[in-house]
């Protein structure tokens, strides 16, 4: 969710060139990212710079519905066609499931959602429920906001919280005031979009903390390197939240190449751009270390083409440097 | 419950862990004895969570038709994911209930359902009570944009040969090729062809040609039977321009099948085509044997 104004390059700080290179073999789980207002394109790239899988929460769509059928199409999307999309691209796709803030300020329609959401959060590759929380920290939110905690707590299921961008320290730590109060391990909470306001309070209570690294307006990539430095590896991990904003689907492993030039050890660079976000949501019972390295099947069973990305298991490529499209 | 669904319930069984099974056969059976719709949703979506065993890597394929009590037609269990199977075996539970209850009931599954249920739910077909009312539901399956989905009723599926009226078949056999399915796995394909059918392939062949795309070799043998002049002039054309052994087999295949004069005509003056006419190691080996 960005918003976009007009910069001067120079006070973007200094330019470093993109060199994938530098993280060739490493493997990336971007735990946060919402691929349906992605292109093919994107997909291709993330493979390519070895993003194995990723974790799309259920969010709102840029404008408010205004019905409970677009809720449940939404959710219908998440663990159909973008599950099918994703796995043409050897990328796994889990989802998280839940009533955004945003929405959950309309309370008629919330409800209705709010009964529609256990017949989603039991579904396979479902790994929690999210991403819910505060935004403008109302009262409606808060309602929806502990009952989806109930329902996780139900569930078995991990929790994705979005924290506000408005007042975000106290929203954060309200979040998680909360999430205790209904009985919820930290362990089983990743608060996310966190600064260097909020991750000191967020690890020592010991939730995880998820760094969102997207321009403008949340986490560049050079603070988060810094942030590694001082805090370490553990219980942090780094998603993109790419969505239909200005935003970088390749946010992980370019964050992750920027720790290497920056001398960041190679065990810390995976545990917070793969391990941590795997351990965490592992938690769902849904997702395990074997299903990541099983080779998504572009084979046989899952082919798809003719009309479309895959045939016979090859992908083939769009020529970016060419005006012939055949 | 008879010996052949009783043999249904075992060969899944044997996949399963015993006490799995056993769990899940009390979910079913608390299921049959009140039939409520969230219930049955409960234990369908559930079925990778209790039946942990449902290895995810596991594929599976019985031997021959499979055949389960009632069911109107058999089931062809081809490279089945086991959570496939062992949902499959919870829809042949479900009671025969008034048709508008059993309907819905199960159409609300389609509603909810995920890329690996969907495809359940569609394997699933020729099993379904009151067979003539799936046709619609078929027909959508045949829409979707997932691979896996679309695969569960084009290919190995007694289903849509049986129900679909010509259109929809068309639409299903046209579908498959510009899909790439399986084709020669498609039960019903020699049965259900049809001179229509034959132009529409016939038509995207040119489309094909103009495109310089390759033409799938089993398209030839669908167009066989209602060869005109239009179809044997590109197919005398691509005998020339392309060089795949499969493809000049194919169409030979297709000239010496065919009641077409041309087409026979051209075996003829060409005689050392008919070295081309062996079937063996060809996707249309047992065409001439296939009577579904």
């Amino acid at each position: 969710m960005c918003n976009y104004n007009e910069r001067d390059r120079a006070s973007m700080g200094q330019r470093v060139a993109l060199e994938l290179d530098l993280v060739k073999g490493l493997r990336f789980f971007d735990p946060h990212i919402h691929m349906v207002s992605r292109t093919t394109d994107d997909y291709q790239a993330m493979a390519d710079a070895g993003v194995i899988a990723v974790i799309e929460p259920a969010f709102w769509v840029g404008q408010p519905r205004t019905g409970i059928d677009t809720f449940r199409d939404y959710y219908s999307s998440l663990i159909g066609w973008e599950r099918f999309r994703a796995s043409q691209f050897g990328i796994k796709h889990f989802c998280t499931i839940g009533l955004n803030s945003r929405e959950a300020n309309n309370e008629a329609l919330a409800e209705q959602v709010m009964e529609l959401l256990p017949f989603f959060i039991y579904k396979e590759g479902v790994v929690g429920v999210g991403e819910i929380g505060f935004d403008d920290q109302t009262a409606a939110e808060e309602k929806y906001y502990r009952l989806q905690l109930e329902l996780a707590k139900e569930a078995g299921l991990p929790v994705q919280v979005h924290t506000p961008h408005r007042d975000k320290t106290k929203g954060t730590s309200r979040s998680m005031d909360i999430a205790l109060e209904h009985g919820l391990d930290p362990g089983m909470v990743i608060i996310d979009h966190n600064t260097e306001e909020t991750v000191k309070e967020v690890l020592d209570r010991g939730f995880w903390a998820a760094f969102t690294i997207y321009p403008f307006t949340k986490m560049g990539n050079e603070r988060m390197v810094e942030l590694v430095r001082q805090y370490g590896p553990e219980r942090i991990m780094v998603n993109s939240a790419a969505d239909w904003g200005i935003s970088d689907p390749l946010a992980v492993p370019k964050t992750a190449a920027l720790m290497v030039k920056s001398g960041i050890p190679k065990e810390t660079i995976e545990q917070v751009c793969y391990q941590n976000a795997l351990a965490a949501f592992s938690q769902s019972g849904q997702l395990d270390e074997a299903l990541l390295d099983e080779k998504t099947s572009i084979d046989q069973g899952k082919k798809f083409a003719g009309n479309s990305i895959l045939r016979g298991g090859q992908q083939p490529r769009r020529d970016t440097d060419s005006i012939i499209i055949s | 419950m008879n010996d052949v669904n009783a043999s249904f319930a075992n060969q899944v069984a044997s996949y399963v862990a015993d006490g799995e099974w056993k769990a899940l056969r009390d979910q079913v059976g608390h299921f049959i004895a009140d039939p409520q719709p969230n219930t049955l949703a409960r234990i369908f979506t559930a079925i990778p969570r209790t039946v942990k065993s449902a290895g995810k890597a596991e594929f599976i394929t019985l031997d021959g038709p499979t055949h389960t009590e009632t069911a109107p037609l058999p089931l062809v269990v081809k490279d089945w994911p086991l959570v496939r199977l062992v949902r499959v075996w919870v829809l042949t539970r479900v009671p025969a209930l008034e048709q508008p209850s059993y309907l819905s009931l199960i159409e609300r599954l389609f509603s909810y359902g995920d890329v690996e249920e969907l495809a359940a739910l569609y394997a699933a077909l020729p099993i379904y009570h009151y067979p003539a009312a799936w046709q619609l539901r078929c027909m959508e399956g045949i829409r979707s944009n997932m691979a896996p989905v679309r695969q569960a009723i084009i290919v190995n599926n007694h289903y849509p040969s049986q129900f679909l009226d010509e259109g929809a078949w068309n639409q299903l056999v046209l579908k498959a090729f510009f899909t790439d399915e399986d084709i020669p796995n498609i039960i019903g394909l020699k049965r259900r062809n049809n001179l229509r059918l034959a132009q529409a392939l016939v038509d995207y062949a040119y489309e094909l040609h103009a495109a310089k795309r390759n033409i799938n070799p089993m398209l030839w043998i669908l167009a066989a039977p209602y060869l005109d002049d239009r179809a044997h002039q590109l197919m005398v054309q691509i005998l020339q321009e392309d060089m795949a052994l499969l493809t000049h087999k194919a169409i030979v295949y297709a000239f010496r099948q065919s009641n077409f004069g041309p087409a026979a005509d051209f075996i003829t003056r060409n005689s050392e085509l008919t070295d081309l006419l062996d079937t063996a190691g060809t996707p249309w080996d047992d065409w001439l044997d296939q009577t579904n």
